[in-house]
């Protein structure tokens, strides 16, 4: 065709005579083949006779009336549904409607509904029903310990705290691999700690304890089964107990950066202390480190409000206030007016 | 022409206004003063500050002002009640001068210096040490010092600050009373007799800058013994003093090695300067979170800036805090600034600066620029 335009100049008079006279041909001949075809004369069937057919009557099957309406009213529920299950609307006789409709349609009802059966149900936890189950296990129970009383006698006795969670939910397997991990936590004032364990188990544990709770709270996640995490939670707590009771020879080289606390006495701030008092009363200076730590600053009037206040700088951290007590504490140590505070 | 010099002399003499006192002497200002301006004298500040002391934008905009002007404010009457109440007999105090950026330390630090001078001290003032560590040109003339081993000198920045004490001290170095103690001896030809006056140790110094840092260190020694004899009393300034407790410096050895900062044989001797074994003498530093880098300027409290070298150092210190303009003196220094024609606008225009400066005192002169 490409071929055709290409050697034929559009809008030349002979060219568009010869096409039409191509095209005139063809769809003649067509049409003339279609005729003879269609050559047979059909009848008119007015009554339609042949294509009536036998009217069907509808056959007597014997359905017996749903299980839900016959039940009684006075019925032990939980023989009807002892056990947990999928919905099923013959055995329940309520009035269910569940599913999402437009609005101002009432919901489809129970039956044929997979709404209704998508669900989990709690269907066999009817207060009876329980009643009845705890009763019947109730021979296995030892009795609960009187003195177990109450929250506090419970944290005495059993200080230690294990938490898991169980989940339930629908799907093609019941296990969740979240329900394998254990927190177990303990107060620390519960546990036999003296001063060199309790600083050594904190070095121990790090972030495990919350300062604000006394809690010790190991958790658990590494090993596949929940058993096996209880037991790992169990020998950390074991562990880190009798570690921190065994004084290692590396130990005694702790020095004054590694304490765990800012002890006013063995540090440098006392140091200076001294040596200014002593200079304030031209005293020769010549102590050594334990003349130092045991010098008895009651002497030194208005000292005991600095080493206080150094003391609480340096523990409880240095913000406005802190900084603050320290300089009312120094002037008071030099003798100096208290600074006045402009009313803006 | 003669209309803007009327102008210029009106405003040069606008002294009887609300936001200023004729009160020019430190020692004699009260807290009736605090939020108003006073002048401080033209020779007097080039004297003082010539060489540096004073921020470099506070220093444009007394150009600007032609007038030097500081703002009496609460934390150097402070100061300055503390160091009249005091015995200078016993040894020397510590004022650590802290506050956020902006807030007016290093201006404080220069109100105190002026009240110094007005009292007799011998000034010892440092005006930035992170000029000397931190805040560096990438060549630094330093060397490695002569006399102590393993240690740094910056040669140059030493004869500088030498220059500074000078003139800073110009009217006390004349004392022939101010004498040194013993005998240094430079090198084989030079040496500084003892009974020497202590300006000629300052002079051989300035003369001689490769024994600049050698000098300091000789001044240090003879000014706490003078101050020691009752010779003359000191006041000591330090201006960014943390910088000196910041672990590294930008200098660094031919070898690429980077000094320490206690390497550097200054920073020992104003280390020695700021103990407090000597009497006689004050010590006012101030610690700012800009004078050391970025990643220790999380809180502007000593404590954290001194690092806990630094505060065992200095303690105990007394610390005074800068703070924030309060309302009166924002208002008096808004007035201020619209009697220096650098604030102009309608009046609503104060409490919109207000907020937008919360009242820091650097940041509202910032914002004042373009007004």
């Amino acid at each position: 065709m490409s071929v055709f335009i290409k050697y034929n100049k559009p809008g030349s008079l002979g060219t568009i005579f010869n096409v039409q006279v191509l095209w005139r041909f063809n769809s003649t001949t067509a049409e003339t083949v279609r005729k003879e075809e269609d050559e047979e004369f059909r009848v008119l069937d007015i009554l339609k006779k042949r294509d009536r057919q036998q009217k069907r009557t509808a056959r007597k099957v014997n359905i017996q009336p749903d299980r839900a309406d016959r039940m009684a009213t006075d019925q032990n529920w939980g023989n009807v549904w002892p056990g947990p299950k999928t919905f099923h609307p013959s055995s329940v006789p309520l009035p269910l409607r569940q599913g999402y409709v437009p609005k101002g349609q009432a919901p489809p009802g129970k039956k044929a509904n997979a709404e209704l059966m998508k669900i989990p149900n709690f269907l066999h936890l009817t207060p009876p029903a329980i009643k009845t189950q705890c009763e019947a296990i109730k021979k296995y129970c030892t009795e609960w310990p009187k003195l177990l009383n109450s929250e506090d006698a419970i944290e005495k006795h059993y200080p230690v705290e294990v938490i898991t969670s169980d989940y339930c939910h629908a799907s093609p397997t019941i296990r969740n691999p979240l329900a394998r991990i254990v927190h177990l936590r303990v107060k620390l004032s519960t546990l036999n700690l003296d001063k060199h364990a309790k600083d050594k188990f904190l070095r121990l544990v790090g972030d495990c304890y919350d300062e604000k709770t006394d809690f010790v709270t190991f958790v658990s996640d590494r090993c596949p089964m929940r058993k096996q995490n209880l037991d790992y939670v169990n020998y950390l707590l074991t562990a880190c107990y009798h570690e921190s009771w065994n004084v290692e020879e590396w130990e005694k080289e702790k020095c004054e950066d590694d304490m765990e606390y800012y002890d006013w006495d063995n540090n440098a701030s006392k140091k200076s202390l001294v040596n200014w008092h002593l200079r304030c009363n031209n005293q020769e200076i010549n102590l050594t480190d334990e003349e130092y730590k045991n010098y008895d600053i009651s002497k030194i009037s208005n000292a005991n409000g600095y080493k206080e206040a150094v003391s609480s700088l340096m523990n409880d951290g240095e913000n406005e206030d802190t900084v603050k007590n320290y300089g009312s504490a120094v002037r008071k140590l030099f003798g100096l007016p208290e600074r006045k505070f402009v009313q803006s | 022409m003669f209309s803007r010099n009327l102008r210029n002399i009106c405003r040069r003499y606008s002294q009887n206004v609300t936001f200023r006192t004729v009160e020019a002497s430190p020692a004699q200002q009260n807290d009736n003063q605090i939020g108003l301006f006073y002048t401080m004298d033209k020779n007097l500040s080039k004297k003082l500050f010539g060489q540096g002391g004073l921020p470099k934008s506070y220093m444009k905009q007394t150009k600007t002002f032609t007038e030097t002007s500081l703002m009496v404010r609460q934390p150097a009457l402070d100061v300055i009640e503390c160091i009249k109440s005091s015995d200078l007999n016993q040894p020397a105090i510590r004022y650590v001068l802290y506050g956020e950026m902006g807030t007016g330390k290093t201006l404080t630090l220069a109100h105190l210096i002026h009240y110094a001078h007005d009292d007799g001290f011998l000034i010892v003032h440092v005006p930035g040490v992170s000029q000397w560590l931190w805040k560096v040109p990438r060549l630094k003339e330093m060397s490695n010092s002569q006399t102590r081993e393993g240690f740094v000198d910056l040669p140059l920045d030493a004869a500088a600050w030498l220059l500074h004490f000078k003139s800073q001290n110009q009217v006390l170095l004349k004392n022939e009373d101010l004498k040194i103690s013993k005998e240094y001896v430079w090198s084989k030809r030079e040496t500084t007799p003892a009974g020497a006056p202590l300006a000629d140790l300052v002079e051989q110094g300035i003369a001689r800058v490769k024994y600049a840092c050698d000098v300091i260190d000789a001044l240090v020694y003879e000014i706490k013994q003078l101050s020691n004899n009752n010779k003359c009393k000191t006041f000591v300034a330090v201006d960014g003093y943390n910088c000196f407790f910041y672990p590294r410096t930008r200098l660094s050895t031919p070898t690429k090695k980077v000094v320490m900062s206690e390497e550097v044989s200054l920073t020992t001797s104003f280390m020695e300067i700021t103990k407090n074994d000597w009497k006689n003498g004050v010590i006012v530093v101030t610690v700012e979170d800009i004078s050391v880098p970025r990643d220790h300027q999380e809180s502007y409290l000593p404590r954290y800036l001194l690092y806990k070298k630094g505060f065992e150092h200095l303690d105990p210190f007394v610390p005074v805090k800068v703070d924030r303009y309060s309302e009166k003196e924002f208002l008096t220094c808004a007035s201020y600034y619209r009697d220096r024609l650098w604030l102009r606008g309608p009046e609503q225009l104060e409490s919109e600066l207000k907020l937008a400066s919360a009242c820091n005192p650097y940041k509202f002169m910032e914002l004042c620029a373009p007004l």
